[in-house]
């Protein structure tokens, strides 16, 4: 029974996760019950499920404030193209891009002085900006169903279209993981010129 | 009422108290599911043991390692006198907004 092991790469996203005081304890605390609780009830596939949900779950914990300021920001400015039309999108543009970018590099920032792990900052921006798409994409549709008049789908148009709308938060994953790891990068940066307080 | 404890917080403390110094992760996690008598998730436990030790309410120190968890230590957990004063002070928050009423209530529920 000792010898089972939850998926590795999932213990490696744990750990990205988790201070580097917490990494020991709280891994081996879920291979812990993993090995002596959920393998024996539920065999190997639904153990290894049971491992990803508790990972998932600190996944989801760590970035559900930056998701929602993330998709928060996006919903704004879809709303505003849709109700408060204009022929010049630039400075909407610029503003909505720097503050997607500044919530992205803080949540990779934030990501790499918890766990003190460059890897962080990256799996924080995914993580962002996927959850960031599900609300986005679920907020939209929202909107969607709220303001659909000739007048509105006419704003709809001329500022991307739906498919815009719907494919942009998904497409902002990569940049998102490169805006993270700059994150995580500054946060390393700051963490030798201002090293944390030993407790 | 300002600062009492929520009612998770207080499920994780009491596990504390009840687990008399076998009070670490997994078996803290264990006992909140058993007396909630729902699954709990392990990230949830373990913010809340970080947040109640950050705010004094808890102390921890590490124990050996077991070949169950390859070796890796566990962190054991104990009541601060200032969590005891807050669970203390929950309980008596409760008994205050109970006051003048039966437990349990008649009526259509």
């Amino acid at each position: 029974m000792t010898k089972v092991i939850p998926p590795r790469w999932a213990e490696t996203v744990l750990c990205l996760l988790l201070a580097p005081r917490d990494r020991q304890t709280v891994s081996g605390d879920l291979v812990e019950e993993y090995r002596e609780t959920i393998y024996p009830a539920r065999g190997q596939l639904r153990a290894d499920v049971w491992y990803l949900t508790q990972v998932a779950e600190f996944l989801w914990r760590d970035n559900r404030a930056w998701a929602a300021l993330l998709s928060g920001s996006f919903l704004a400015r879809t709303a505003l193209d849709w109700l408060v039309p204009t022929i010049e999108f630039h400075t909407r543009s610029t503003m909505s891009t720097a503050v997607s970018a500044g919530i992205l590099l803080s949540a990779g920032f934030w990501a790499e002085r918890r766990s003190h792990a460059l890897l962080a900052g990256a799996l924080a921006g995914i993580a962002t900006t996927l959850i960031a798409a599900i609300i986005s994409v679920i907020g939209a549709a929202s909107l969607l169903a709220m303001w659909h008049d000739p007048q509105t789908r006419a704003a709809i148009q001329s500022s991307g279209g739906l498919e815009e709308v719907f494919t942009l938060p998904v497409m902002m994953v990569v940049p998102g993981a490169f805006l993270g790891v700059l994150g995580g990068l500054v946060g390393a940066a700051v963490r030798k010129l201002v090293p944390d307080t030993p407790c | 009422m300002a600062g009492v404890l929520g009612a998770f917080e207080q499920a994780v403390l009491l596990a504390v108290l009840r687990l008399h110094g076998e009070a670490y992760g997994r078996g803290i996690l264990k006992e909140v599911q058993a007396r909630l008598e729902r699954e709990v998730a392990a990230g949830a436990v373990h913010a809340t043991l970080v947040r109640l030790e950050q705010k004094g309410l808890l102390a921890s120190h590490l124990g050996p390692g077991t070949e169950v968890r390859a070796g890796r230590p566990r962190r054991y957990y104990a009541l601060e006198p200032a969590g005891r004063r807050a669970l203390n002070e929950a309980r008596a928050a409760v008994a205050t907004l109970w006051r003048g009423f039966k437990w349990p209530l008649r009526g259509r529920a």
